[in-house]
């Protein structure tokens, strides 16, 4: 009988590539735990949330930062947010769940998501091209996260840098979801 | 050749010489230049022929209103036909040909219908190819289409790419000339995000055509000046060679910007970009496009509009004539005879259609007024003209002005009307404007250069003013206020020849005229009649002067008479544009299951099932017939063990201290008692009480469940349940999230399976079937450690189990599961297995929840509880849904057991006709069943429980066979369902 030990295999082999001016890396040391607020339970949320992670409840479109500035909580829609922080593993509902208690409603969306990271000065320019959203650093400001759709692909968006976006999109299409973004990268360089 | 009508620099770079290519002949040019600026200066005025007559034509214009010098540019694949010479860019190695000849530019066997013409006026088809009926489409309408039409396309796939974007501003400012470049400074100053666009390669607009002066300074100089302080802002972008094409809704504007059409080659980089643009507020400061008159033969090369001229003497320093003559109603045209003769040119004479003192004339140029051009000779180029009085003035050169239309086009994007202001003989923009949008500059009637100027000063910082921003304090540019006088003059009435009004389509005043006689009077009909003005020019330089004509026929003023209405795009936008990136296998995104990998090198066959690609067959060598592959993928599951990716499935999780509730609600069946460790089969319905969708869900905890859609309704079942959520029962405490994605999944089946899954899950987990019965499920770990969750339930009918594991797991989840059933003989089966497996077995699957059918049709009839409320229960009740004689879903397999059924064929009783008064059903899924060995099928059928054993016909005219059928129970495999409590 061979070994039969299961090995994790991030949706794009942990894809980097630096283009000069726009560096786009898959994030694969992350996770994504979606936090759901129970009818009537925000007080109780927020409470657990600044006492284990010393930050406020995100308004959809905003997202926070724990004090211990890794793990951000991003707004998505009313009563629903993601923990997106380090984690190595399968154990991140876990490491929600520990935290915030019976206070919200956990699942694990790390494996439902590639996350790309954007970097660098012609972001903007690349993203202009696939990203219908106003991304003018006034007016998506760092910590600004929305939803999104690119290239008919539905996707989030993160500004989580001055410079830094994260894009995050299905896994099942994930090498779409790149190719729309790597296009649109080559397409103004 | 020599540019032999080159006659200075104007803003082209004569330091620098390209060389390109017109019908075969190499020419010379200069960066700056257009190819119709190029093509004039070396002296070529014949360029094309005409659409319907091929007459020969030249160059009309100087801009993107161009209706006759219209080229293929390119060669090969990368051929572009119907490219207007006069805004394609000059560079070096550009190969143009001219277009819509038989034979050469010269001899063109098609000019023969120029001597039809009697029999080719306007609707000329309508009357003439009226007999024999059958020849319309065979004969007449092949023949006119031959003949008719512009260029040609390559034939061959478009080899460049093109690009979308996104661009999002406070200010948009269409159109670079005087009053779009005073808008962009002030809104710029002010601190708006502005965006300048222009659909020419350079800034300026009229300014670059003119010889004004702005601040005390030369016009140009002062454009450039302009364009250098907007390219400082940072809040500015500037795009030329980028034409706004549409207004739509909420302040959304298209844009066109051409990327690399002025390069030899675009580099791998998109050709073109197509962009929508956000805007809060818009000044469209297009500018106004030239009109021309009618009289004989005013399509004659070498005929053309005085502001055209103007452009390519001064912008270009290129002549199109030695010896020019003016024919205008209004002052502008004066302007070109100074400008001309400033320049050296020869001024043969200007003709002026109003009486009274001309203004100053220039130096040697004969003067009449009160007069009109009648007649223009020269058939390949103009020779001379006629006047009314008779006389003949020698001139290879006719530039004439009707007077000037502001660009309103924009204005009408969304049923705006323009009105008309009779001091200036034009349609200005009326008062119903897009949202956002105001005008200013000649486009709103501004027709000097200083109201111009200082009309966009002020709307510039009116828009940066209404969005809070402070408006800068800088005085309006000033100029000169010049002479614009225009008194409205159509037609010339002494010609005794056909005179155009769109030249483009051939249109004549003759043809208005019929229309006007055949009753089409109306502009609407005037325009479908003649095709005035349907032209890929979109008729700028005709309309006006087509319903001017029509009210001057019917009695009737010009605001009486109407316009027709603008539709985008303004300019011709090509189809890859809007295709954008998606094309070939871009069309549309791919989704891939995390043992797609695996699975290809397996050699698996894959189907798309909406987005995904699912393994379909798994072929072994030797096997030649997906048959083959099909049949062994069964017997082997069925013998012993088999493994099917089931990861697209839909899986909703499901939380909140009502989600029991909620769940009670959406699915028929009853979930309020269902126990922890335990999976339900559901069926959801419709509100109008039709089946909506199935699946299992599994109750994980007691505020948690997992439910399972189809693969086809995975997002509109999670639509539905969000909907229900927010909106019909906001008071649950129900929170849904997708976790289709989250993991990977397989189906595991087979009387092997428990054993093959024991291999897999970890010691501590006991699957026994005491301890894990049918329809059990739950959270445990497998291959030492790695989260899992096990559920018992089958759709192939034996024993069986999916297992999923989060997805990042799931390519050595298969491989795991391979190697585990190994000992077995494990098979992987794909989407065609996995389909004869439930035909086998009797359940729905697409085919039968096909939105027509209810629970009752689908035999699930008692699942609908009438203990609780659910979506779709009350109106399933319905009366006509319930008949005795409603259909049911029942199996069927052929008398003769070696014939194979098809699906789609009807049902009809023996012996009775094959008529749609006999249809009593469909079939509606087939499979040839290994474990059978014969062909079986699933279908409805009226009262099909009361009629097992019954034979009838399953007809197929459309496949022309009839074949004598069995009704029997759906369910053909372990009818009792032994094989799954195993």
């Amino acid at each position: 009988m061979p070994d039969l030990t299961l090995t994790a295999q991030p949706p794009l082999g942990g894809f980097s590539h630096d283009f000069g001016g726009a560096k786009l890396a898959e994030i694969a040391d992350h996770a994504l735990v979606s936090i759901a607020t129970p009818n009537g339970g925000e007080k109780k949320l927020a409470a657990a949330i600044k006492k284990s992670y010393g930050c406020a409840l995100p308004r959809p479109g905003q997202s926070t930062l724990a004090k211990d500035g890794d793990t951000r909580l991003l707004g998505l829609q009313r009563d629903q947010m993601f923990a997106f922080f380090a984690h190595d593993g399968d154990q991140a509902l876990a490491a929600v769940a520990n935290k915030l208690g019976d206070a919200g409603y956990y699942t694990d969306q790390s494996d439902s998501w590639v996350m790309l990271r954007l970097s660098g000065e012609l972001s903007w320019t690349a993203l202009e091209r696939i990203c219908p959203l106003d991304l003018h650093p006034d007016v998506f400001a760092v910590g600004d996260v929305a939803r999104t759709m690119m290239e008919h692909i539905g996707a989030v968006i993160l500004r989580d840098g001055k410079t830094d976006f994260v894009l995050m999109s299905a896994r099942s299409s994930a090498r779409s979801f790149l190719h729309a973004v790597e296009t649109s990268i080559r397409n103004i360089l | 050749m020599a540019q032999i009508n080159r006659i200075g620099e104007g803003l082209v770079d004569t330091s620098r010489t390209l060389s390109f290519t017109f019908n075969g002949d190499t020419l010379a040019g200069h960066p700056g230049d257009t190819l119709a600026s190029a093509l004039l200066a070396n002296g070529i005025r014949f360029v094309g022929r005409s659409f319907k007559y091929h007459r020969p034509r030249g160059i009309f214009t100087a801009g993107s209103e161009e209706p006759n010098a219209l080229v293929q540019l390119r060669t090969g694949a990368h051929q572009e036909p119907n490219t207007r010479a006069t805004v394609a860019e000059l560079f070096d190695g550009l190969t143009a040909t001219s277009q819509n000849h038989r034979g050469s530019l010269k001899f063109d066997l098609l000019a023969m219908n120029d001597l039809l013409t009697p029999f080719l006026g306007a609707g000329f088809y309508y009357k003439t190819f009226m007999w024999p009926k059958s020849f319309w489409e065979k004969v007449y309408e092949p023949l006119i289409r031959n003949s008719a039409g512009l260029g040609r396309l390559s034939g061959e796939a478009d080899p460049d790419s093109y690009d979308k974007g996104f661009l999002h501003c406070d200010v948009l400012v269409i159109g670079a000339g005087p009053a779009g470049l005073a808008a962009a400074l002030t809104a710029g100053r002010a601190g708006a995000r502005v965006i300048l666009a222009d659909e020419d390669f350079r800034f300026g607009g009229r300014l670059l055509a003119e010889t004004h002066e702005i601040d005390g300074a030369d016009g140009v100089d002062w454009a450039e000046q302009a364009v250098a302080e907007l390219a400082a802002m940072d809040n500015v972008r500037l795009m030329s060679r980028t034409c706004v094409h549409g207004a739509f809704d909420h302040g959304i504007y298209g844009a066109l910007e051409r990327k690399t059409d002025h390069l030899p080659k675009s580099g791998g980089k998109p050709r073109q970009v197509l962009w929508r643009i956000y805007s809060r507020r818009a000044l469209l400061c297009a500018g106004a496009t030239e009109r021309s008159i009618c009289f004989g033969n005013n399509d004659r090369p070498g005929v053309m509009l005085a502001g055209a001229v103007r452009t390519y003497v001064n912008r270009f320093g290129v002549t199109p004539g030695q010896r020019v003559a003016i024919f205008t109603n209004n002052d502008d045209g004066w302007r070109t005879a100074h400008d001309l003769a400033e320049k050296g040119v020869e001024i043969a004479a200007v003709i002026d259609s109003r009486d009274g003192t001309p203004p100053a004339a220039p130096h040697g140029a004969m003067v009449a007024m009160g007069s009109a051009v009648t007649n223009a000779a020269g058939r390949h180029g103009l020779r001379s003209l006629t006047l009314t009085n008779g006389q003949t003035i020698q001139a290879d050169c006719l530039a004439v002005s009707g007077g000037w239309n502001p660009n309103v086009h924009l204005t009408c994007h969304q049923r705006g009307r323009p009105v008309w202001r009779q001091d200036i003989a034009a349609f200005v923009p009326g008062g119903d404007l897009p949202v956002g949008m105001s005008v200013a500059g000649a486009a709103k009637g501004d027709m000097t250069l200083s109201a111009a100027l200082k009309a966009g000063h002020g709307a510039g910082n009116a828009a940066a003013k209404d969005l809070g921003f402070t408006a800068s304090r800088k005085a309006a540019p000033k100029s000169d206020d010049e002479a614009a006088d225009v008194t409205a003059f159509w037609q010339v009435r002494e010609s005794k020849t056909r005179a155009w009004v769109d030249q483009q389509n051939d249109v004549t005043v003759k043809d208005v005229k019929l229309a006007h006689q055949d009753g089409f009077r109306a502009v609407e009909h005037l325009k479908r009649y003649t095709t005035l003005g349907m032209a890929t020019d979109q008729g700028k330089t005709a309309n006006v002067l087509g319903l001017a004509i029509m009210a001057e026929l019917t009695g009737r003023t010009i605001p009486e008479t109407g316009t027709t209405v603008f539709r985008p795009p303004y300019s011709p936008v090509p189809i890859g544009a809007f295709a954008g990136r998606s094309r070939g296998k871009d069309f549309r995104p791919y989704r891939l299951t995390t043992s797609h990998g695996w699975a290809e090198e397996q050699g698996a066959v894959f189907v798309e099932t909406g987005m995904w690609l699912r393994a379909q067959w798994f072929p072994q060598p030797g096997e030649t017939h997906w048959r083959q592959s099909v049949d062994r993928e069964v017997t082997r599951t069925r013998g012993s063990v088999g493994v099917c990716d089931v990861t697209t499935l839909g899986k909703i999780d499901i939380q909140g201290r009502d989600a029991a509730e909620f769940l009670n609600k959406v699915y028929a069946n009853g979930f309020a008692k269902l126990p922890v460790g335990k999976t339900r089969y559901g069926l959801m319905l419709r509100e109008d009480g039709i089946a909506m969708d199935d699946g299992t869900t599994a109750r994980l905890a007691e505020n948690h469940f997992v439910m399972t859609t189809t693969t086809a309704n995975a997002v509109s079942v999670f639509r539905h349940m969000e909907f229900c959520r927010q909106c019909l029962w906001p008071g649950l405490d129900v929170h849904l999230i997708s976790a289709t994605e989250q993991w990977a999944q397989f189906a595991v089946a087979g009387p092997n399976s428990r054993k093959l899954l024991q291999k897999l899950v970890d010691a501590e987990h006991d699957i026994s079937n005491e301890a894990f019965p049918f329809m059990a499920c739950a959270e445990l770990t497998v291959c030492g450690g790695t989260p899992a969750r096990l559920f018992r339930i089958s759709f192939s009918g034996e024993l069986a189990y999916e297992i999923a594991v989060p997805a990042r797991y799931g390519d050595a989840m298969v491989r795991a599961l391979m190697a585990a059933g190994e000992a077995f003989d494990v098979v992987a089966y794909g989407t065609e297995a996995l389909g004869v497996m439930r035909i086998e077995k009797g359940h729905a699957a697409g085919n039968e929840l096909t939105g027509q059918t209810t629970a009752r049709d689908l035999g699930l009839g008692r699942m609908v509880s009438k203990k609780k409320d659910c979506i779709g229960n009350t109106l399933s009740e319905r009366e006509g849904l319930n008949r005795e004689d409603g259909l049911t879903l029942v199996g069927f397999r052929p008398v003769d057991r070696a014939t194979e059924l098809k699906a789609g064929a009807h049902f009809v009783v023996k012996g009775k006709p094959v008529t749609t008064e006999n249809d009593q059903g469909w079939m509606t899924s087939v499979a040839w069943s290994p474990t059978l060995g014969h062909s079986i099928g699933l279908g409805f059928i009226q009262r099909g429980h009361d009629r097992m054993g019954e034979t009838v016909i399953a007809a197929d005219p459309l496949r022309g066979n009839d074949i004598e059928v069995e009704i029997v129970s759906p369910h053909f495999v372990d009818p009792e369902g032994e094989r799954l409590r195993a």
